[in-house]
């Protein structure tokens, strides 16, 4: 048996080893990243190498690296061929395909119509997918020679080139209805080691890519969801890109020598969405007094001063950068009209009393912004409760109306695709049917916006399709669904030994071309 | 000896259960809905409803907890909803980096609070131990966040020696240990001071000295020994609550341990996760202590292991 004096000896050996090893860290290095590898810090953490449930915009990056779509969403957010070099609309129900010769995933193996076909079927039998909701129907896949195929639908689906741009192909072999943490894809990277439970992920130039040589060697990604340790963790050299800043943290690092940040117009639509499910009698069933309550709001105060210029007040029901978008009309602050408005209206100072609800971290500095509504609103005798809910809590219970009453909503609808018209079908496209299971957004349902969403989806020309949905987007605008809505901008911290970021509007970027000055 | 660790890790297990099951029904009865936090923001009704089945939350909370045993006696934690892999493994990924952390705090704490308690001692109630007392305090007084930001702001920030966050090198071991002992070493060395005080104002020691021992050996010999349990004991308390996750200090220093998981775990409602973390730190924490107890004879002789201590 062990003596004490044993014992206690022990205990300092033990010591001892582990302030020599603590010295020695002292000594080394201080986590930078190796020769010829970059290193991400990710806001949250990637749970997987593909996309079928959600689609997270950080995320997108490390994925599309990976794992490739047959087109994808470009710097001009439209779609640009990527595994197909021709994907064009060939009658109204059908698209021809045609694979790029000579692709082969990093194993060695080909891309085959196959894998097309069998990603499609995966994708639609995964429950609850970010992506699923953006296609009225999924496409059936026709082979026609080796490597061209038709997409088929029933009806008229225009944007199929954008929505594809997010069907990331695998091997049919290795492909399953889940969000897939491993195998191989036709990206410039291949991931040779990862850890799901820290979200730690290191990936390889893949040697057989079939498109130019990617300029890094290898790519370190890290997860790290508080945004201060990104900060510190970039300006101290130990990471190298950093994404979805927020304003107070783009301004400590602004005019660093060694750190570049690029802004871009984003496609995200951040919005004081108003509840369309209250009763007929009540104020807010007018559009007159939505209006009125949004010339109240200060939205030059709330972008330049809260939001430290990091976002643009929208000009019509979905961000001014998507394709198909159009500008119908602008926020305007005259808190005079709105008294006038609301007293037109029969509504005197104290008579309207709201409820603005929100999820912590929906958007940058949202406790704040709310915080000046409330003071704005009450400039104009409106009364505002706030109500925050915290993450994964109850707000979607409330979104549905099955939680409580509540009048605006501080929310934000992200536009993977590219294009204004799913956007506007995913937001302003819902129907008393939709309704009756509490599917619409937050009860919006207008009977003439979904019968010029129809004919738009049905219209093949694309300029009288682009006819169509201006109409559409100016119906909505002038139903007042919001309050105040911004886009905020895209905004990338780098360090300067990294060159060719080139920041898209979708918060992505192209790993592959990325490099790392000498 | 043998019985006794039978009937201790008997008892374990009763704690471990019962630990998992209480969370088990509280984490069902606090808001919030898993299946929306891992579905899309878009998700219908419809969708949810099927998330929920495929959960296995569709069911009452008694049939829930009869399919969580069934599973846990298979050796089956769940699937974790947002980490889409069995819970357990994700859970066995964060946890030696838990155990770094706190061995690293624990023996720094050790290394410094032992002979810093015995110095006070040896010097209780004088001028030259005001300083220490004071520097005690005030560490006792600083709340893990701040002093790892201090930490952060000047050895990764203004003198960039050391990493701010991770675990890429052993240098990123450095400040989060640091800044979990400030807070141990302060405890500790105040706990090892008064039981060496009274240790050293005890009769037995007076006759020693009264015999001609050597202040030294009295300290060193003597006192030490006699106060050693009490120390242990909170220096093993500590090291398992510092296996249930260091979350302030994870959080500050993106540590991928244990804490920052739970954190994680509970703003998903990810049921199974939160469920296995809870049993492997119960367990890992309970461990610890029975280990602790077994070293007790080691260091005090008159402790005999299951049978009624004769003090």
């Amino acid at each position: 048996m062990m003596s004490r004096r044993t014992l206690l000896k022990a205990l300092g050996v033990a010591g001892g080893a582990v302030a020599a090893g603590a010295l020695s860290g002292c000594a080394g290095p201080t986590g930078g990243p190796p020769p010829g590898s970059v290193t991400l810090g990710l806001n949250r953490s990637l749970v997987s190498l593909d996309n079928k449930l959600n689609q997270f915009d950080a995320a997108v990056t490390v994925q599309r690296a990976v794992r490739q779509g047959l087109t994808r969403i470009g710097p001009d957010l439209a779609p640009i061929p990527v595994l197909a070099d021709r994907f064009e609309l060939t009658a109204p129900t059908q698209w021809t395909v045609r694979l790029r010769e000579d692709v082969r995933y990093s194993d060695g193996t080909p891309l085959e119509i196959a894998d097309i076909e069998t990603a499609l079927a995966m994708y639609q039998q995964v429950s609850g997918s970010y992506l699923a909701a953006f296609f009225p129907e999924w496409p059936a896949v026709v082979p026609i020679d080796e490597r061209t195929f038709t997409l088929e639908t029933n009806r008229p689906l225009p944007v199929l080139d954008y929505l594809m741009a997010n069907v990331l192909i695998t091997p049919a072999a290795a492909n399953v209805p889940e969000e897939l943490q491993s195998g191989v894809g036709s990206g410039p990277y291949t991931v040779t080691a990862s850890n799901r439970g820290t979200g730690d992920y290191t990936l390889r130039r893949n040697e057989n890519y079939w498109a130019d040589r990617p300029r890094v060697d290898q790519v370190q990604v890290r997860f790290m969801p508080e945004e201060s340790n990104r900060v510190v963790a970039l300006r101290s050299g130990e990471i190298d890109i950093i994404d979805t800043i927020s304003p107070d943290s783009a301004e400590q690092l602004r005019g660093l020598a060694d750190i570049q940040i690029d802004h871009v117009k984003g496609t995200r639509l951040n919005q004081l969405f108003y509840n369309f499910r209250k009763p007929e009698d009540h104020p807010l069933s007018r559009a007159s007094v939505r209006q009125a309550l949004s010339f109240a709001v200060d939205g030059r105060r709330l972008a330049e001063d809260i939001l430290a210029g990091s976002v643009e007040a929208a000009r019509g029901p979905v961000a001014e950068t998507l394709n198909g978008s159009v500008v119908c009309g602008e926020y305007t602050y005259d808190p005079r009209r709105a008294k006038q408005m609301l007293e037109a209206e029969g509504i005197a100072d104290g008579d309207l009393n709201l409820t603005l609800i929100w999820e912590t971290g929906e958007f940058a500095s949202d406790t704040t912004v709310m915080e000046a509504v409330v003071q704005m609103l009450g400039d104009v005798g409106v009364s505002v409760r706030l109500r925050q809910f915290e993450p994964g809590g109850d707000i979607s219970e409330w979104r549905q109306g099955r939680g409580g009453d509540w009048d605006i909503l501080g929310n934000g609808y992200a536009s993977p695709v590219g294009a204004a018209l799913p956007i506007l079908q995913g937001m302003y496209g819902g129907t008393p049917e939709r309704e009756r299971t509490r599917d619409t957004y937050h009860g919006y349902v207008n009977p003439e916006v979904v019968a010029l969403l129809d004919e738009a989806y049905a219209e093949v020309d694309p300029d009288r399709r682009q006819v169509i949905t201006a109409e559409l987007q100016q119906v909505v605008w002038d139903s007042w669904p919001s309050m105040w809505a911004f886009v905020p901008n895209s905004v990338l911290a780098y360090r300067t030994r990294i060159s060719d970021v080139g920041l898209e509007p979708t918060n992505s970027y192209e790993l592959a071309r990325i490099g790392l000055e000498a | 000896m043998i019985r006794y660790v039978l009937t201790r890790l008997g008892q374990s297990v009763l704690v471990v259960m019962l630990t998992v099951s209480t969370v088990f029904v509280l984490i069902r009865m606090a808001p919030g809905d898993p299946a929306t936090a891992f579905a899309a923001p878009n998700a219908t009704t419809e969708d949810l409803a099927e998330i929920r089945t495929q959960l296995g939350l569709d069911g009452s909370i008694p049939s829930q907890y009869l399919t969580f045993l069934g599973q846990l006696f298979t050796g089956d934690l769940g699937t974790s909803y947002s980490f889409r892999a069995p819970a357990f493994e994700v859970v066995l990924d964060r946890v030696p980096y838990t155990i770094t952390l706190a061995l690293a705090a624990i023996l720094l704490t050790a290394l410094i609070a032992l002979p810093l308690g015995i110095w006070m001692a040896s010097r209780a109630d004088t001028t030259r131990e005001t300083g220490a007392n004071i520097a005690t305090v005030a560490a006792q007084s600083m709340p893990e966040f701040w002093s790892g930001i201090m930490l952060l702001t000047v050895f990764s920030v203004l003198i960039p020696v050391l990493p701010s966050s991770g675990f890429t090198t052993w240098g990123g071991l450095v400040l989060p240990a640091v800044t979990v002992a400030l807070l141990q070493i302060a405890l500790i060395s105040r706990l090892v001071r008064r039981e060496m005080v009274t240790n050293l104002t005890s009769p037995y020691l007076t006759v020693a000295r009264a015999h001609g021992f050597g202040e030294r050996r009295l300290v060193w010999g003597y006192a030490l020994g006699n106060s050693i349990i009490p120390v242990l004991t909170a220096l093993g308390t500590r090291f398992a609550a510092m296996l249930n996750g260091v979350v302030v200090v994870e959080v500050v220093f993106a540590w991928p341990g244990v804490g920052s998981l739970v954190v994680r775990a509970l703003e998903t409602r990810d049921y199974p996760l939160i469920q296995a973390t809870v049993l492997v730190t119960a367990a890992l924490a309970i461990l610890v202590q029975l280990l602790i107890d077994l070293v007790y004879p080691l260091l005090d002789p008159r402790v005999r292991l299951g049978k009624a201590t004769a003090r």
